[in-house]
Formats: structure tokens, C-alpha cells, sequence
């Protein structure tokens, strides 16, 4: 069987390369491996011919509700961006604290904090806040290469911060741990490394302007743009998924998508200039389709790759190595699994691996909060590389992916090695969640 | 016509009739029927929107079967597909159902307690729509459903699952799963009222003991054995040794974490006088580190991954070449159920629970589980029910 599985994982790779050598998109070159994965795997009934459309079709829906929250997320922030909203707080953001350096790349950090904590998701902070932290940043002297790569670290890290972690939330749920005391394993890594990346990335003022030249550079904002104008839809938004928390039995479940949509209504009627919803939605939705379209695809390839055993091969390849080389290569395992299957990869790799770490006697709360630093930094690798396209594009830099990816070396380093030794001394950090509780 | 546009034409044609096919294939797994034969014992059959309205007309509804002693006596409720993808406990279930007859006290059976479950597939982890089970007349066909309740019944997910009442912070997958949403309430979400409506007929019956049959991974420590919390503790042990001791198979207690709210071992002792038992089997199947997902994998348990893991002292289960066949898995469940019916009855024997006519481990494992299932299409047409 192993054979097997292996030459069908070997038809995946090459059907991947082969498109890419071809010049076709990764959102097609990943097509191309699951449908080639799956071919392949109908000449041993794995799965049976019959069935292969139907595990792409159903592949195809696994990130349904994600690709609902990007698609109205997005278009909220549209919205915002178009009536003027974004440069407004930006604005006032230089006007304030364009000297006190510290203090709005702190604030700043906090903004992007906030949203992916609160729903677990860095995609949410980068499309709800991402647009104008990313001007934000710029004015204050910073390259948009290191802006972006502000933005993909630190909203990483609010997906991985408290109270809300998928991954976490995900495996506690496949290994009947309970999703409590994560409160400070989170939150304590989370704050000290958003900090460090700041002010690593962002101390240096690398090109330096009069204050009142940026504000005059910066592109006007309509006359009767307010705060409240700004504030409101993001009161609205906030308030409903903050409602939720504080009365849970007495407010309908609204889900992220429709909170989205209230908040965007809002922004549309405040408006002080007249939006034409119909078109902005549908270029905003054109703009985001390579996006949704990863997304869909993933789900297949994950789908196939299942159905064939590609995946348990992958997975048992990672539970069989030996301690200290499992510790070694969770920097790369955990990385590059998020980057193939996203949220996914909690379920595959991160069961096993928190059952196998507690039964060798290492605490499962703390080491799992250790993986979960280290997770948002596959969201930055192909082929999804979802929050690092998100990153590249509300920062507006033209540069290759790359090179962007490059100025994350010294953080991503930093998270890695806190992610790791969290891990393996989590029996000895227990404390923290003896005290989260 | 540009040959780009014809290559357009031709892939979105070839995408259109994938998705035609591969819809047909799901939208008939959704409406499949499965007969359910009621045996001898079976007295009254009631539905679970009964003790809920908020389910009535929904997927969540699902058939409820009394099996009333010619003596009064204590009351036990067994519920399987909790976790629809769990499939010994059904097989189990209905084994009991199609064959018990109960001389004293009363079996409440809900075959199907995540109906809407049990009609939903997994995106993403390649299930099978179906598995089949050889019988003497031919095969028993059953579908395979998802550990959640499908979002076609229940829709959006919160960004988070707030539990009630205790406000501890759960995935948002678990506000489908009806092992996270005990104790319920009428007013929830539809899983909520799922489950209160089972803690209404817990309490409307007074139920003595409750059983909520699963399966576990063979990687997943809490597998093979019987979670019971404080009260149930010592009933949960005497069946572990009896079983062991007679039935020469092994299955171990795990204490229900205080903790950890939500689960029917936890929330059904709290909310109500009943003692519950939550039984895990082993099920490879479900299992990350495995070869392809098939039926064969369902059904036999036999995997190399697996047996390369085992040898490592990787998994918490024995395991070798033979797998974990569902014989083994259902015929424990059938010995362990019955063990805990005795071990109640010679607690309180005022409130004796006599089942005759059921297999144990042995019988199960030498005969197979369809050996025990009825032919739909020669019993009575009143005798059958779908679900």
C-alpha cells in the first residue's frame, strides 16, 4: 500500500510542476494535482471511479464558510475604503502620533491585534484593519516590503492569540482536551512577540518627511467624513460579535459573514459620497477571486488526498520520526502543512501530535499553544499562502512575494524558537495555565 | 470561434457535469432511506420532537423505540450516531432493537440521535457515502454521516460555541455536535434542543442509566473503555472487570473531566438523577495517520500505518494484522451494555433491567453483526420504520 500511496503522491507533484512549467496559476496547478492525485488513485479504487467527481464537488465546499467571511469582509472594507473612511484614520493617526513613534506602533500593533483575537482568523484583522494600518505605517517612515511583513506576522499572531484559536480550538475538540486555561500560554507569547516585531521591523524611520508635508500629501477625505462616520460600522460589527459573547442565550447566532454584511450596510448609508454597492461588490469580489479560488482548491486536494492516503502517509510520516527530530522539524512541518492545508492541518497533524507529546508526558495545553505560534507562519507559504497574499495586497507592494517574505526572517526565526521551546519545556510552563484558570 | 474560447467552453462543460454528478451522488445520500426492523420487544415508537417542539419537521427529528418489560422495573436509554461517523454504535443499537425482548423494566432506544448527522458528509476527509454489512438474505446497506450536524439543518456556525450554561468557550464546529451541546435548551440552536429534548425524556421517563455508544481512535487515549463521572464510577468498573474476567476482552474506566463541559457523560449525571456511561470502540478508520479511507478500513479496522504505529507503542489499543473488525467493536459494545444492565440490577435490584435474546462479544464476533439483522422486505410493513 505504501507504494501505492507513494506513486500517486509522486503523479500529484509532477502534475503540480508541470502546470507551473506551463505558466499556469497556483490556483489551477493545484487543480491540476487533485484531479491528476485522484485519476490516479481510480486504478487501485481509491477512490472508486464512480465516485471522483463527487470527492471533488465535495472537497470544494470544506472552506465554504471561510471563503463567506473573506468575500463580505472584504467588501465591508470596500465599502470603508471608498467613502473615504480609511484615509480619514489614517489622517487623524499622523496628526496625533506621528512623532511619538513608540506609541502609534504600539497602537497600531493593538488595532491589528484586536479583529483576528476576537474571531481567530488574521484575515479578518488584515481585511477589516489591514488597509489603513498599512498607510498608517507607511507615513511613519516604514518600506511597504516591511509593512507587509508587519501585517503578516502580527495579524498571525492575532489569529493565534486568545480568546479565540482555531487551531487550538480544533484539536481540543479532536482530542477531547477542553478549550480552557489558554488565556496566558497565548496571550504572553502573543504580546511579546507582536512587540518585538514592531519595533524590529518598524523602529527604523527609513525615510523621513515634515509632518506637514505628509498630511498634505495624503489624499483628501471628503469634507463630511467624521469620526462617528468611521467609527459606527466597526461599533457595529464589533458590537454584534462582542453581544454574542456577553448575552450567548439571548442573541441569534448571526454568523461572521452576516455581521459583515450589517457593518457594511452601515458604511454604505453613513457614507458622505454616493457608492455604487453593485460595482464596488462585484470588483471587489473579481479582485479576491484568485483568493476564494485557493480556497475551493484546497479543499479538493485535501479531499484526494484523504481518499488516497496521501495525507495519512504524511501524517504518520510525521507522528513515526524520533523526538528530538520532530521537535527539530516542527519549524518546517507545522509551517508548511498550514500552507497546504490551512486550518486543516490542526485536524491532521495537530491531533496525533498532541496525543503522542501528552503521552510522553509534556503538557498538551501549553505545547499545543506553542504550535499555534508557529501555524500562522504556513499561512505566509504557497500554495495558499493566505494571509501573506492578504498581507502583499492591502499594503499595495509591488514587489515580488519573495522579497517580502525575506524581511520576516528575523521574527519568523524568533516565533519559531519561542514555538518550539514552548513545546518542549510545556511540562515545566504549566503555571501559565494553573493561572489562566 | 478562438481556440482559448472553445477551451473554455469545453472545461466549464466538463465542470458543469462534475457537478452535476457529484451533487446527484451527495443529494441521494442525504435522502436515503434505511429500514429499521422493530423485533419482538419493541412496544411503542415515538419521536424525539415529542419532547421538543422545536425539532418537529426538521432533520434533527428522529425515531425513538420503547421496549417495555412484562414487569416494571429501572429504565436505560441508548443512544447511537451521536457521532454519525461512528458507525459499531448504530450496528450495536440495532442489534438490541431488532432482536431484545425485555422481561423486566424498559429499554429506550434512539438509534439515530444526530439524524441530521447521519445525513451529512465530512468536506475535505474523502468518507464513503455507505457501507454495507453482509447478511444471510443479502446486504444491509447504511450511509456513512459526519460527526456534525449537517449545515443544510443548522446554519451559520457562530465565530465561536458559547456552551450553555456554562459559557465555556468551545469550537464553533461543536455548536453541530451533540456531544458538546448537553444539557440543551429548548430555544438553541437546533443541536441544543436535541439534546434537551433526550434530557426531557431522561426526565419525563425517569430514566435510570444512560449509554451513549461511540467509537474512538486507536491514537486517542480515551478509547476502548466506558467515560463515566463520579456517580457512575463504580458500576463503570465492576463491568470493565466482569468483561475481562468473562468475556476475555479488555475496556478500561476513564473519569468524566469536570472540566470539560458540554459531553452526555458530564452533563446528563449533573442535570438529572440518571447515571450516564459514555462507551468508546476502537475505530482505526478515524484514525489521522492511515491509508486511504475506505469501506474495507471502515469495516475490517486492518491498516499498515496503524500496525508500523502499534509497533512503535504509538497507539493505546492492541493492534495487530487481524485490525480492529467491527465484530470485535460491536460485539463489545452489545457485552459491555449488558454488563452495566447487570451490575445496575444487582446495585438496585428494585429497579431490575432483564434483557433476554440479545448476543454477547463471542456470539457477535463468531456469527457477525448482520447475522442478527432482519430482512426488511419479509417483515411486517408495521414492524418497519426509516430513518
Amino acid at each position: 500500500m505504501q507504494i501505492q500511496i507513494g506513486i500517486i503522491l509522486v503523479v500529484m507533484i509532477a502534475a503540480y510542476v508541470l502546470a507551473k512549467a506551463k505558466k499556469l496559476s497556483v490556483e489551477i496547478s493545484m487543480l491540476a494535482a487533485a484531479v491528476a492525485g485522484g485519476v490516479a488513485g481510480v486504478f487501485v479504487q481509491t477512490p472508486p471511479a464512480g465516485q471522483l467527481a463527487r470527492h471533488l464537488i465535495e472537497g470544494s465546499f470544506t472552506y465554504l464558510d471561510v471563503i463567506l467571511v473573506f468575500s463580505t469582509a472584504t467588501i465591508f472594507m470596500a465599502i470603508v475604503n471608498e467613502s473615504g473612511g480609511v484615509n480619514y484614520v489614517v489622517r487623524v493617526t499622523i496628526k496625533y502620533f506621528y512623532n511619538l513613534r513608540i506609541i502609534a506602533l504600539l497602537l497600531l500593533m493593538f488595532i491589528i491585534l484586536i479583529p483576528g483575537a476576537l474571531t481567530g482568523a488574521g484575515s479578518v484583522s488584515l481585511l477589516v484593519v489591514g488597509a489603513p494600518t498599512a498607510l498608517a505605517l507607511g507615513y511613519l517612515g516604514i518600506p511597504n516590503r516591511k509593512v507587509a511583513a508587519i501585517l503578516f506576522i502580527v495579524a498571525g499572531l492575532s489569529a493565534a492569540a486568545p480568546p479565540v484559536n482555531i487551531w487550538a480550538m480544533i484539536t481540543c475538540a479532536g482530542t477531547a482536551i477542553p478549550y480552557v486555561g489558554f488565556e496566558l500560554p497565548l496571550a504572553i507569547p502573543v504580546l511579546i512577540l507582536g512587540i518585538f516585531t514592531m519595533l524590529t521591523l518598524g523602529w527604523k524611520r527609513e525615510s523621513r518627511m515634515d509632518k506637514q508635508a505628509v498630511l498634505q500629501e495624503m489624499p483628501e477625505v471628503p469634507a463630511k467624513m467624521s469620526w462617528w462616520r468611521v467609527l459606527l460600522p466597526f461599533l457595529v460589527f464589533f458590537g454584534l460579535v462582542i453581544a454574542y459573547r456577553i448575552w450567548p442565550f439571548d442573541v441569534p447566532i448571526l454568523g461572521l459573514p452576516l455581521q459583515f454584511v450589517a457593518a457594511a450596510l452601515v458604511a454604505w448609508l453613513l457614507s458622505p459620497k454616493k457608492i455604487n454597492i453593485l460595482k464596488l461588490s462585484s470588483d471587489t469580489m473579481r479582485r479576491l477571486l484568485p483568493l476564494l479560488a485557493t480556497m475551493v482548491v484546497v479543499g479538493m486536494l485535501q479531499q484526494i488526498m484523504t481518499i488516497t492516503g496521501v495525507r495519512g502517509m504524511l501524517s504518520y510520516a510525521v507522528i513515526s520520526t524520533p523526538l528530538i527530530l520532530l521537535f527539530i522539524s516542527l519549524a518546517i512541518v507545522i509551517p508548511v502543512s498550514e500552507g497546504v492545508l490551512t486550518y486543516g492541518a490542526a485536524a491532521i497533524l495537530g491531533i496525533p501530535l498532541i496525543w503522542f507529546l501528552d503521552s510522553i508526558g509534556l503538557h498538551a495545553t501549553v505545547a499545543l499553544s506553542g504550535l499555534s505560534l508557529l501555524w500562522p507562519l504556513g499561512d505566509g507559504l504557497p500554495p495558499t499562502a493566505l494571509i501573506g497574499r492578504l498581507s502583499v495586497m492591502v499594503s499595495d507592494y509591488k514587489g515580488s512575494y519573495w522579497s517580502f517574505l525575506k524581511s520576516t526572517w528575523l521574527p519568523w526565526i524568533v516565533i519559531t524558537v519561542v514555538g518550539i521551546l514552548m513545546v518542549v519545556f510545556s511540562a515545566k510552563l504549566d503555571f501559565l495555565v494553573r493561572w489562566s484558570m | 470561434m478562438p481556440r482559448i474560447q472553445l477551451i473554455k467552453i469545453l472545461l466549464l462543460a466538463v465542470v458543469v457535469a462534475a457537478m452535476i454528478n457529484g451533487g446527484m451522488e451527495l443529494y441521494k445520500h442525504r435522502h436515503y432511506q434505511l429500514p429499521i426492523v422493530a423485533g419482538p420487544g419493541v412496544t411503542k415508537v415515538s419521536k424525539l420532537s415529542e419532547y421538543c417542539e422545536g425539532i418537529k419537521g426538521t432533520m434533527a427529528d428522529t425515531n425513538v423505540f420503547f421496549l417495555e418489560g412484562r414487569e416494571p422495573g429501572g429504565k436505560m436509554l441508548i443512544m447511537a450516531n451521536t457521532h454519525s461517523n461512528e458507525p459499531a454504535a448504530l450496528l450495536a443499537t440495532l442489534i438490541f432493537m431488532e432482536n431484545a425482548v425485555v422481561e423486566k423494566g424498559t429499554l429506550i432506544l434512539i438509534p439515530m440521535f444526530n439524524h441530521s448527522g447521519s445525513r451529512n458528509t465530512r468536506p475535505g476527509d474523502g468518507y464513503p457515502l455507505y457501507f454495507e454489512i453482509p447478511t444471510d438474505w443479502g446486504s444491509k446497506k447504511f450511509r456513512m454521516g459526519n460527526r456534525d450536524a449537517s449545515w443544510l439543518d443548522q446554519w451559520p456556525d457562530p465565530d465561536v460555541y458559547v456552551h450553555y450554561p456554562d459559557r465555556q468557550l468551545l469550537s464553533f464546529i461543536d455548536t453541530r455536535n451533540t456531544n458538546r451541546t448537553w444539557p440543551g435548551r429548548p430555544g438553541g440552536p437546533l443541536m441544543e434542543r436535541v439534546t434537551y429534548a433526550a434530557m426531557q425524556i431522561i426526565r419525563e421517563e425517569k430514566v435510570d442509566i444512560v449509554i451513549d455508544v461511540h467509537g474512538a481512535e486507536t491514537m486517542f487515549p480515551v478509547t476502548n473503555c466506558i467515560v463515566a463521572p463520579e456517580k457512575s464510577m463504580r458500576i463503570a468498573t465492576m463491568t470493565t472487570l466482569t468483561v475481562k474476567a468473562r468475556e476475555k476482552f479488555d475496556n478500561h474506566v476513564e473519569p468524566s473531566p469536570s472540566g470539560f463541559r458540554g459531553l452526555s457523560h458530564r452533563e446528563i449525571g449533573d442535570f438529572s438523577d440518571a447515571m450516564p456511561f459514555l462507551l468508546e470502540a476502537p475505530i482505526p478508520f478515524l484514525d489521522q495517520p492511515t491509508g486511504p479511507k475506505t469501506v474495507e478500513l471502515l469495516l475490517d479496522g486492518k491498516d499498515p500505518f496503524l500496525l508500523s504505529l502499534s509497533k512503535k507503542g504509538l497507539l493505546f489499543v492492541p493492534y495487530d494484522e487481524t485490525g480492529w473488525p467491527i465484530e470485535k467493536r460491536v460485539g463489545q459494545h452489545c457485552s459491555v451494555i449488558q454488563e452495566l444492565m447487570r451490575q445496575f440490577t444487582r446495585k438496585f435490584p428494585e429497579k431490575t433491567i432483564a434483557v433476554q435474546n440479545v448476543p454477547k462479544y463471542a456470539d457477535v464476533v463468531k456469527n457477525g453483526v448482520g447475522y442478527y439483522y432482519h430482512n426488511p422486505d419479509e417483515t411486517d410493513k408495521k414492524s418497519v420504520y426509516f430513518n
